[in-house]
């Protein structure tokens, strides 16, 4: 069996990049109008590596730019239209996870989350407490 | 393959803390759980902003004890949930459950994985989750044995206090390839065996995402995803090879490889008279893929199997078009559909009083029925 030269449809162009961007405009005035997040999961569409890059290419990259080291790396940035946001997780082997669009105005994984915070706050006092070396004025001056 | 963060979780003990509170200890924050339910909605087709919920539900679910029990098959289905090596988003899976008794994974054997495994039942009786690869050997209790307990018994006596059963892998959802005909050990699928919800999670073997994406909901929303007319989740099986096909365009068009050297194959034409059963399987290969994503065999030049499917073995030549109906192809696929349907209304009813009568009628040969009396 050969399987050489069997193309995958991956290098085509179908319109499907254009209907996210039109689903992402509804979305994007919805924030604007009344502050409703939503939000596209990229990876549930039948879209062709063409349709992802010109999706990509559309929406451009904007302001901010956030590298997560979490479990594999995520990456997340803000594209030129403030509120839309790409957010692409990675897992074993560098592989795409789970990817999606998210229109709010900070993605939810970018916040601290209050469980993680409270966390933080006893380690601190335990720390402080159990080694009085380490003292925040300290290593400030 | 059980790196050994792994095997520290075999004989784990119930603990009473959330599982938030007992990753929080081991430095995996809540932002992980975010990402880990990211992953999760995608995998089924649930809306990303399903992920908040997810995340909460898992960091207030506490351990799933999981009794992970073996019986015909080929450990195929170990194989595929444990693909990956690496520390990754995947894996937290393992965190969430105790894996209490694995054949392959324990590090225990003999009497000490017994131990653990009655233990295991003791502690969390109707909570603990039986989860079950290979088909059982109903036709002649000697065929396989594991401790000097038929599998009939052994299934039957861990699943009676369970709080529900994942048959993963063909042969546990539907008999597979043991049961394939002339089904010599009289082998049977896990549902005919059980009063217990059973979620059937076929596939020869089963997508890795379909397996842990199933656990994964149940701890978040403590119930059972939905089910299809064979008792599998809709979020995994909902659809056709066919209905995801990037090669669809070719069928609609007729045009077809009629060999997998000609130029249609060398064309990426579709594959359906050289045996694609893609129209009647239903499972997210052509979306979810395998390898992390890398590709699915119709990607690779091979139509579907169709091994997520009751009866796959049987369906007459994997090189036949469907549609000939040589060997009875058509007819087998049906009856499959009809026999699953059988199948998954038998998950709601006490099925232990018909299953004599159904052995009796077809399973065994007539030379193993008589082996058995
Ligand atoms: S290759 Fe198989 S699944 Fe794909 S379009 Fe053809 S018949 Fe359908």
């Amino acid at each position: 069996m050969t399987n050489a030269a069997a193309p995958c449809q991956t290098e085509n162009v179908t319109g499907m990049a254009r209907s996210v961007l039109s689903e992402i405009s509804g979305m994007l005035q919805a924030l604007a109008n009344n502050e409703t997040a939503g939000s596209v999961d990229l990876r549930s569409l039948p879209l062709t590596q063409a349709d992802r890059r010109q999706l990509e290419d559309a929406l451009g990259r904007g302001e901010v730019a956030v590298e997560l080291e979490l479990a594999g790396r995520s990456s997340i940035w803000e594209t030129r239209y403030a509120g839309v946001w790409w957010i692409r997780h990675r897992g074993a082997q560098e592989k795409v996870s789970s990817e999606e669009i998210s229109v709010c105005r900070v993605p939810d994984i970018l916040t601290s989350q209050p469980a993680d915070i409270t966390a933080a706050a006893l380690r601190l006092q335990q720390e402080l407490s159990q080694n009085p070396s380490i003292h925040p004025e300290a290593s400030d001056g | 393959m059980a790196d050994n963060n792994r095997n520290s979780q075999l004989h784990g003990k119930p603990v009473s803390r959330t599982l938030g509170e007992a990753l929080a200890e081991r430095g995996v924050s809540r932002r992980s759980f975010l990402k880990f339910a990211s992953y999760t909605a995608s995998i089924l087709a649930l809306p990303p902003t399903a992920a908040t919920a997810i995340a909460e539900g898992l960091a207030t679910a506490r351990r799933q004890s999981v009794i992970w029990l073996s019986f015909q098959e080929c450990t195929g289905c170990t194989e595929s949930i444990t693909r990956a090596s690496s520390p990754s988003i995947e894996d937290l899976i393992f965190d969430f459950i105790s894996l209490d008794y694995h054949h392959t994974l324990q590090n225990a054997a003999g009497d000490a994985a017994e131990h653990a495994r009655m233990q295991a039942m003791e502690e969390n009786k109707g909570e603990y989750l039986v989860v079950v690869d290979g088909s059982i050997p109903a036709g002649n209790n000697g065929y396989s044995t594991i401790a000097g307990m038929s599998n009939v018994e052994m299934f039957e006596e861990t699943a009676e206090h369970a709080k529900a059963v994942i048959a993963v892998g063909t042969c546990a959802a539907f008999g597979g390839i043991p049961a394939a005909r002339p089904n010599p050990t009289g082998a049977v699928p896990v549902s005919e065996l059980t009063d217990k919800p059973v979620i059937n999670i076929s596939g020869c073997p089963p997508i890795p995402e379909a397996m842990t994406g199933t656990i994964a909901y149940l701890l978040s929303f403590a119930g059972i995803p939905e089910l299809d007319h064979l008792g599998r989740p809709q979020a995994f099986f909902g659809e056709a090879i066919h209905d995801r096909c990037y090669r669809r365009p070719f069928y609609e068009k007729g045009m077809f490889a009629k060999s997998f050297d000609d130029q249609g194959a060398r064309q990426g034409w579709c594959l359906y008279e050289v045996g694609c059963k893609g129209p009647v399987t239903y499972n997210a290969c052509a979306t979810l893929k395998w390898n992390q994503g890398v590709s699915f065999p119709i990607q690779s030049g091979h139509g579907c199997l169709g091994c997520s499917e009751p009866g796959f073995w049987d369906f007459g030549g994997f090189y036949k078009p469907l549609a000939t109906g040589k060997d009875d192809t058509l007819k087998y696929a049906a009856g499959a559909a009809v026999a699953g349907a059988a199948i998954g209304a038998a998950s709601a009813v006490s099925v232990r009083s018909k299953r004599k009568k159904l052995l009796e009628a077809n399973a065994a040969p007539q030379a193993i029925k008589e082996e058995a009396e």
